[in-house]
């Protein structure tokens, strides 16, 4: 057994690579700056209350009109953003430039509004008729910027944990057309365009990039990916209670290029299911024939997948996720897994190269999902597993900074690979911290937003 | 910074905010604030310019009048700008500029009929109070009034004036 092991998986410690992040979002505060550029030298003066609000409801335009299009490129699962800057920072990135936009607009709306009616010394109620029903493209603007204000409201926390996530997701796909509505009044009216041939270019291009690029790897990729390698399921069975493995079978899955710590956007086209696309990690290093998933029972959707019967079809997207051998950069890992945040991390503790301590947090041995597993991959590897279970009297462990550097010598050294709960994590990252590990080797991936 | 550290959410949106407004409102200022008054160079007399003063009849092919009642009308020239041609039409009395129309403004959509809507008749009221085309910018309607000048300097010239 520990020789085929050996055989199949040669630890080669992989290529360490800067995540590109600094330069993509330096690239993209050029890109705003340019705007602002394009504002500054066409305007000539900035005269009297009228001018001063339309100055600046026309700075909020043109930035609002950039940042819609920045936003739906930040969402095409472009792999340089997915794979190398992590699908959660990018995600991350698009929520908070989201809600700056929607402010935005709202204030490009109303500087603009009260800048016209100022102008022609008219009311603002007067104003607001005219120019939604006699300028032109201002009707379509108008529902574009309903439609991008409910996307906005729809997202804020407290509503969109109320609403539920297909309602959600279904309002922010209605985004494309909105941008779409808008994009119109922006070049008949926008004062920066009119016979400035090489600005609408430019604006043209911007638009027409993030179509391209929605098009490319939102629609034509997975529909290539799926089919080629023509996924079904080959068999559910049970890890722990409320915890499922789900064996997914294919063609050359080798060539989707997945590598441990990555996931799927998985939707199973079964009864229930199909209308939901989730991510779920690798629970194992991905094989020429065979990928697995680990789910546990959280909702509806998680809940039913332990229903799924063999030979269902399955309609994936990926591979995404940052959470990968690239990032380690000591040779020596610690993982710290959070209940079934030990899906990536399995596949990682059997592929990284040097030396590996697994930490598992569970509430019970019961709750130990692939524990089976892991034991055998750190007899194999000369690797520890450490566990962190509650108490007979159900008292929580202490994963003090004193306890952690006491169980994992060197700890300061080690590169940390963490996943699990938002409240666990961010618990351990403070021990961590607090231990002497610094930020850039606590390698982390969520999708809380 | 690492997307596990916690912050509050609130101290970034003061941030965002505080920072978007002190921008916007510094661009601003760096613009100047006065309304622009039109400088544009003396035209060079053009041929059509010919027309000498006060001659009779229609002598020219855009000027007009009688020379009974001293009345004259003379078209200027058609000055393009971003959003279309400018061109007025000027009625002298005895030397005096009495009337200015503008023939042909940028009325192509609901914002430059609304602008010039009142950019138009502040245009002609300046021109007639300074008696010549030395106007200043109707605020909102810069390209309008520069267009406006041009045309009345130029029906101005013609006039012999």
């Amino acid at each position: 057994m520990t020789t085929v092991y050996q055989q199949r998986t040669p630890l080669v410690p992989p290529v360490v690579r800067r995540s590109p992040a600094g330069p993509v979002l330096a690239f993209l505060w050029t890109g705003a700056a340019a705007v602002v550029a394009l504002w500054w030298q066409d305007t000539g003066s900035v005269v009297g209350t009228a001018g001063w609000l339309l100055g600046a409801g026309r700075i909020a335009g043109l930035l609002c009109g950039y940042s819609c299009a920045v936003l739906v490129a930040l969402m095409a699962r472009v792999p340089l953003l997915e794979r190398r800057i992590g699908s959660d920072r990018v995600t991350r990135w698009h929520a908070m430039a989201g809600r700056y936009t929607v402010c935005l607009l709202v204030a490009h709306v109303v500087l603009v509004l009260l800048g016209y009616a100022a102008q022609d010394r008219a009311s603002i109620v007067h104003e607001t008729v005219t120019v939604v029903l006699h300028y032109p493209e201002m009707l379509k603007a108008t529902l574009g910027t309903l439609v991008l204000c409910a996307v906005g409201i729809t997202s804020v926390r407290a509503v969109r944990r109320r609403v539920g996530h297909e309602f959600w997701y279904y309002v922010h796909l209605l985004t494309y057309g909105a941008v779409f509505l808008a994009f119109g009044h922006q070049l008949a009216l926008g004062g920066q365009f009119v016979g400035n041939a090489p600005a609408r270019a430019a604006w043209y291009a911007l638009y027409l990039s993030a179509a391209a690029l929605v098009g490319w790897f939102r629609v034509l990729t997975p529909v290539r990916l799926n089919l080629r390698h023509r996924l079904r399921v080959a068999a559910v069975h049970r890890e722990a209670p409320g915890v499922w493995s789900v064996v997914i079978r294919g063609r050359r899955l080798d060539d989707l290029g997945a590598r441990p710590g990555q996931f799927f956007r998985w939707r199973f086209l079964a009864q229930g299911l199909r209308w939901t696309s989730t991510p779920y990690s690798l629970s194992a290093p991905p094989r020429r024939t065979e990928l697995r998933i680990t789910v546990k029972a959280l909702g509806d959707h998680s809940a039913s997948v332990a229903l799924l019967r063999p030979g269902t079809r399955v309609w994936a997207e990926g591979p995404y996720g940052s959470l990968t051998a690239e990032r380690s950069s000591t040779g020596r890992t610690l993982l710290i897994a959070g209940g079934v945040g030990v899906t990536p991390l399995r596949a990682l503790f059997e592929t990284l190269p040097g030396e590996v301590t697994l930490l598992y947090r569970a509430r019970s041995v019961q709750d130990l999902a692939l524990g089976a597993e892991l034991e055998a991959i750190g007899r194999w590897r000369g690797a520890q597993v450490l566990y962190a279970l509650n108490g007979e009297d159900g008292a929580r462990p202490r994963l003090t900074p004193g306890a952690l550097l006491a169980a994992v010598p060197g700890l300061a050294d080690h590169d940390v690979y963490l996943c699990g709960p938002p409240g666990f994590a961010g618990d351990m990252y403070e021990a961590l911290c607090a231990a002497g590990v610094p930020d850039r080797r606590i390698h982390h991936e969520s999708f809380e937003l | 910074m690492h997307t596990l550290r916690r912050r509050s959410p609130l101290r970034r949106i003061v941030l965002a905010s505080a920072a978007t407004v002190t921008g916007t409102v510094l661009l601003l200022s760096m613009k100047p604030h006065t309304t622009p008054h039109i400088v544009t160079a003396a035209p060079a007399p053009s041929a059509s310019a010919s027309v000498p003063a006060g001659s009779g009849g229609s002598g020219a092919d855009r000027s007009g009048g009688s020379a009974a009642t001293g009345t004259k009308t003379v078209t200027g020239d058609s000055a393009p700008t971003r959003y279309g041609p400018v061109q007025v039409r000027i009625t002298v009395r005895k030397g005096k500029l009495t009337d200015v129309t503008a023939v042909t403004y940028p009325q192509e959509n609901p914002r430059d009929q609304e602008i010039n809507g009142y950019a138009v008749p502040q245009l002609r009221r300046e021109a007639l109070a300074a008696q010549s085309a030395d106007i200043d910018v109707v605020s909102g309607a810069t390209y309008t009034s520069q267009g406006y000048q041009q045309s009345l300097q130029s029906a101005l010239d013609s006039m012999g004036g």
